[in-house]
């Protein structure tokens, strides 16, 4: 139909015009008005680095974990709103993870302590002024004598360095405290080369990769980007090769997920693999270093039959990978990390230490030298907690630590720690242990206050205050500094003026100028190479005879061992944080609460379905969770998620979950706390609560959405539908010829359209490839997602309903693992996919989705009215509701500080999702305008391809024809999910390659 | 019938709007410097109330300072050509001046003693806002700059150098107002260009 064609009645936007203009009228005749009084508030004196309306950036360093990674923050208008990645940084090169993301959720926590507070005779907190906070600490130190101990959880850095020198000059004891410590690291590496130091592992070099229990990919442990960046550069598919990774672990995490093969050992076990591994190098291959030959004998006793027998795993996969890793030089064997600190975790890691030193690794891609920062022993927590139980200790204060949650509760800690007659806590929030305390001096948050970090030798990290402090807090240095000038006597010769003077003199000490402080400040510290050491296997007993770690708890039978499992909360110090709880756990998609994984055959063996809440109990206590059947554990094991379960954190935290802690038995001497070591009885409650997962059909059913091929075909140039048609197949099956002619007469109306109006001219075509084959999985896109969108979190009912509003989402997928099959995870990041044809469009009432001349899939919110057909038609199910205002509940003051400027907030009955980060796009184009340029490629970089530490998303123009995105999508692996509906997509997903051993 | 008298009462009411806006221009084409009388006898009453725009709570004369004193926008309005903001100048900025021109008649002294108390006391005066953007449009002040000239301001704002108190002379969230203008220049008028 032609546009002149006379038409009958009136067409669908005339009525709703006609609709529109009655609703005003009443509007109108009610008295409602939209007009409100502003007001314009100018500066008093303006500042010389803030434009209103243009962000600045700082440089900083990341605190959420001991890593060191480097940061960028955006400002607008004197408040962060964005964390990223510094690009110069040798740790993170621009990437960074969840966890770093969502530092701007404890800045502007509603659950801050908003100002110094001290205890009244009643127990309650009252407010009090510095003056009087900082009196009450001097006279208490002054009548401590020597009375003092000091826990702190700070990483390595010139603070540190003040309290421990603080600390010591008072006669006190200065302990350094990490929940997750990498103890038994340091320990094997003392044992087997003489260096107590956790080993620094170079992932991108690897050509194999064998992780004995070590979850190097899941949240938090050591050094989470570096590693994800190195595992995407060896693990990734390029020209032809890639590394395989092979992973023995009791349960499968998001690093097993992202293994070619993943062998559910059994617990405590590994060590018996290593050492099989290391018998085999030492016995089939010439020319294994001649220290190494002498433990030839020591090694002959493990067998890989040996080996099986004990780890359940087969001695021929052990020869076989045993023989892989010596013959794709370098490898790299990992072990360490919560998942697997059982008793026996310093033999694993010492095995792995000594397969490594076999194969040739040390030195390579497994480097010492580094001294990466870890705290201090675990013993040193046990002697203050002897101490606090002995009554030495009088006053305690407490930095940076949360012992009364993160020491499991068989410690007695909280106990001890209450027989201290003063305690102080700098903690930012009302935590477990700050609720105990008398004084609570709330330190600045990392981006309010300057501070540094050592992580590792050769980088030097620094921190800048950039923005004004949010509550009436006080940088810890400066209470320390006007304490010790209040106390005097040992304590006078801490005379700096200030935290910032002394911080800056310590800098100024190595750096020299006043110019290169300026430049270290805007660089965010200095780097240099880091050194390696090179090491020779010790003197002695190199190899401690193997012993299957030990459990405690119930005894064997039907009862199960009890797995940590490392979640998104980390530690627990990420709880109070609603991005993060609402981030779908990488592994089970669980949101918001605690679950129980339990193996399907014993679910079925127990009569037990997923919801139903089972109580575990082990001789130290007791805990409630439901149900989650999980494929990937080892029958023999139950997993519980860490980070869960606080009684005091905040609104968000409180009460949440529960803590599988509470089950260990934490008077263990081992020189570690073991967090896997615990056997627990299950007993069902007949109770039940639905998982609040956003895990929709777990299997593929042939949709082909998360496509994979093998290693061999890729490199066959094969596409993704030839791979699974199978080599021996054609092309794709012809189109009947009235389908052909269907399809292209429907092709050339489609480009008669794009010849019209706007169209017409020359535009950009936005698009974006994800490589699925770099891709693990981590989720560190959905939180810059949420950071840089806006998005409010909805809660776990709203979950429960199927309402989560993730712009972005990881969909994870299960394949194989029935009948003898193993099992396979596929993950696939969906977003809107911006279909040239899509779907959503036509069906809107009021042209709010429509397509943008350059390539989007525009949403207009004041257009819409929240029919909600565009999400009915969406195929790919990327159109989110906002069946509430939930942006008013999801950002209480102050976090309601932390919203991005430059995009809308959407108001309640919207349709909203990915726009593909239209404000960066319209913000690089103004940025050209002014400088007279064109775009070009990089300009626009959206916040999930900015945060990917695999740099597994690529976004750019794709009628550039030189762009990195133009050149990705030509790879033969490339696909459209769905791609038979026609809707031509924007994103283009280059295909999984398994690197497996063809039977 | 009766929805005729409806859209018949609507469209009286935007004639007359239309007439009274077409009236405005021919008020302010008298000479640059001097109000008109009946704006010069209010101001002399010293309460800005009766002139038209919201009544400010330091009557600032647009029409002294970029008028008389042909002072540019941009020299107080100093982020329009960079950012989307044009920027408020800050108290320093009026200060600049103002520490030394003390103002020539008892009503000009009056209100620059407010801005001088105020700078003493660290406090900014709170303008009332006269032109807000929806939130759910974004304004880049730079590009319309960029495009049209330094002094383009008039373009939407009117001649601010005419007038004594700000007030508003198109209704910048009246869509059509951009796009008339946008369809005029030939430029891009795609929603995702200002809505998102």
């Amino acid at each position: 139909m032609s546009d002149t064609t006379p038409r009958e009645g009136i067409d669908r936007r005339r009525f709703l015009t006609v609709l529109g203009v009655t609703g005003a009228g009443a509007a109108v005749v009610s008295g409602c008005s939209t007009e409100r009084i502003e007001k314009l508030v100018p500066y008093l004196v303006q500042s010389e680095d803030q434009i209103p309306g243009v962000a600045t950036w700082y440089a900083s360093t990341c605190t959420e974990c001991p890593a060191g990674c480097g940061l960028h923050v955006r400002t607008r208008e004197g408040r962060a709103v964005k964390l990223e990645g510094n690009p110069e940084h040798p740790i993170n090169a621009g990437r960074l993870c969840a966890h770093g993301q969502s530092a701007l959720q404890g800045l502007y926590n509603p659950g801050r302590v908003a100002g110094p507070m001290a205890r009244q005779a009643d127990g309650s907190f009252k407010e009090i002024t510095w003056d009087e906070a900082i009196a009450m600490l001097v006279q208490r130190l002054q009548g401590a004598s020597g009375k003092l101990a000091v826990l702190n959880g700070a990483g390595r850095g010139s603070f540190t360095d003040l309290l421990k020198a603080w600390t010591e000059a008072q006669g006190g004891r200065h302990v350094r405290y990490q929940p997750f410590s990498y103890e038994p690291l340091r320990e094997a590496s003392r044992q087997t080369f003489g260096i107590a130091e956790v080993p620094r592992y170079d992932f991108g070099r690897a050509n194999y990769i064998v992780s004995f229990g070590a979850d190097f990919l899941d949240s938090g442990w050591i050094s989470p980007v570096e590693h994800q960046r190195g595992f995407a550069q060896a693990h990734g598919y390029a020209d032809g090769a890639m590394a395989r990774h092979v992973m023995f672990a009791p349960r499968m995490s998001l690093t097993a997920m992202n293994a070619d093969e993943w062998h559910a050992s059994k617990p405590g076990t590994e060590a018996a693999i290593a050492l099989a591994m290391a018998n085999v190098l030492l016995t089939e291959r010439s020319g294994n270093p001649p220290d190494a030959n002498a433990l030839r004998g020591t090694l002959a006793a493990y067998t890989p039959e040996k080996a099986q027998q004990e780890t359940g795993v087969g001695a021929e996969v052990i020869r076989r990978v045993a023989r892989e890793f010596a013959s794709n030089r370098p490898g790299l064997a990992v072990a360490g990390g919560i998942a697997s600190q059982h008793r026996g975790a310093v033999q694993t890691a010492a095995a792995v230490n000594l397969l490594n030193y076999v194969a040739g690794n040390v030195g390579d891609t497994v480097r010492f030298g580094a001294d990466l920062d870890g705290g201090d022993a675990y013993g040193e927590t046990l002697a203050l907690q002897g101490a606090l139980d002995r009554g030495e200790i009088q006053v305690i204060l407490v930095h940076e630590a949360n012992p009364v949650y993160s020491l499991p509760r068989a410690t007695g800690f909280e106990a001890k720690f209450r027989k201290a007659a003063f305690k102080i806590s700098t903690s930012l929030y009302l935590d477990e242990t700050a609720r105990l305390c008398d004084l609570l001096l709330p330190n600045h948050h990392a981006l309010e206050r300057w501070d540094d970090a050592r992580p590792r030798r050769g980088v030097n990290g620094l921190l800048q205050p950039v923005m004004e402090p949010v509550f009436r807090t006080m940088a810890t240095g400066d209470v320390l500094l006007r304490a010790a000038q209040k106390v005097g006597g040992a304590l006078a010769h801490f005379n700096a003026t200030g935290w910032e003077a002394y911080l800056k003199s310590q800098w100024l000490k190595v750096l020299g100028t006043e110019e290169a402080w300026r430049t270290a400040l805007q660089h965010g510290g200095t780097y240099g190479e880091t050194p390696t050491t090179p090491v020779r296997l010790a003197n002695g007993t190199v190899v401690t005879p193997y012993r299957a770690a030990a459990f405690d708890g119930a005894p064997e039978g039907e009862s199960f061992y009890l797995a940590p499992v490392p979640s998104v909360l980390g530690d627990g110090r990420f709880a109070n944080r609603p991005w993060l709880l609402e981030l779908s756990d990488p592994v089970t998609k669980i949101t918001w609460h605690s679950w129980v994984e339990i193996h399907p055959d014993v679910a079925r063996r127990l009569d037990l379905q997923e919801g139903e809440i089972v109580r575990l109990t082990s001789p130290h206590g007791s805990i409630e969770a439901p149900v989650y059947v999980y494929p990937g554990i080892h029958p023999e094991v139950v997993g519980v998620p860490l980070g869960h379960g606080h009684t005091s954190y905040g609104a968000f935290a409180t009460g949440r979950g529960v803590n599988p802690l509470d089950l260990l038995d934490g008077a263990d001497t081992s020189g570690f706390l073991p967090y896997f070591a615990t056997r627990v009885i299950l007993t069902k409650t007949r109770r039940w609560k639905q998982v609040a997962k956003t895990e929709g059909t777990t299997r593929q059913l042939g949709r082909g959405i998360a496509d994979a091929m093998t290693l061999a075909q890729a490199k066959q140039g094969l596409s993704p539908a030839l791979a699974a048609a199978g080599e021996a197949a054609g092309p794709h099956e012809e189109n009947p010829q009235p389908e052909v002619e269907a399809i292209g007469g429907w092709r050339e109306r489609q480009l008669q359209k794009r010849q019209k109006g706007e169209y017409a001219n020359e535009h950009p075509m936005w698009g974006m490839v994800i490589d699925l084959a770099r891709c693990t999985g981590c989720s560190a896109c959905v939180t810059a997602c949420y950071a840089e969108n806006n998005i409010p979190f909805v809660g776990e009912d709203e979950i429960l309903r199927g309402r989560e509003l993730t712009w972005m989402r990881i969909e994870r997928y299960w394949e194989g693992g029935e009948d003898g099959e193993p099992l396979e995870a596929r993950v696939v990041p969906m977003l809107c996919q911006h279909c040239d044809a899509a779907p959503c469009e036509p069906v809107c009432p009021v042209y709010a989705a429509y397509h943008t001349a350059d390539g989007l899939n525009g949403q207009v919110y004041n257009r819409c009215v929240g029919t909600r057909y565009c999400a009915n038609n969406c195929p790919y199910k990327v159109r989110y509701f906002n069946w509430y205002a939930y942006s008013k509940a999801a950002f209480p003051e102050p976090l309601n500080l932390q919203l991005n400027p430059d995009v809308t907030v959407r108001a309640r009955g919207i349709m909203e999702k990915c726009t593909f980060c239209i404000q960066r796009i319209r913000g690089a184009q103004n940025r050209a305008r002014l400088e007279d340029r064109p775009l070009r490629d990089g300009d626009v970089i959206t916040a999930c391809a900015q945060a990917c530490p695999s740099d597994a998303i690529v976004f750019g123009d794709m009628n550039d024809g030189s762009s990195r995105v133009t050149r990705l999508k030509a790879d033969p692996r490339g696909y459209h999910i769905l791609e038979d509906l026609n809707v031509r997509p924007a994103v283009t997903y280059l295909a999984k390659v398994l690197n497996r051993t063809e039977a | 019938m009766r929805k005729l008298a409806v859209l018949g009462a609507g469209g009286l009411v935007l004639a007359v709007g239309a007439a009274i806006i077409a009236e405005r221009p021919t008020q302010a084409q008298q000479s640059p410097a001097k109000p008109d009388s009946l704006t010069a006898w209010v101001l002399a009453q010293g309460d800005s109330a009766a002139l038209q725009g919201p009544r400010q709570p330091v009557l600032f004369r647009h029409d002294i300072h970029a008028g008389a004193n042909k002072i540019p926008c941009q020299y107080c309005h100093y982020t329009v050509a960079e950012s989307s903001e044009p920027g408020i100048p800050s108290m320093q900025t009026c200060m600049g001046c103002h520490l030394v021109i003390g103002g020539t008649d008892s009503t000009h002294k009056q209100e620059i003693k407010k801005l001088r108390d105020a700078f003493a006391k660290n406090q900014p005066i709170e303008w009332v806002r006269v032109h807000t953007v929806a939130r759910h449009a974004h304004f880049p002040h730079m590009r319309h700059i960029k495009a049209m000239g330094p002094n383009a301001c008039q373009t939407c704002h009117g001649d601010v150098a005419r007038m004594a108190q700000v007030f508003k002379v198109n209704n910048i969230n009246n869509m059509g107002f951009c796009v008339t203008c946008h369809l005029q220049r030939k430029v891009n008028r795609d929603c995702s260009l200002c809505h998102y």
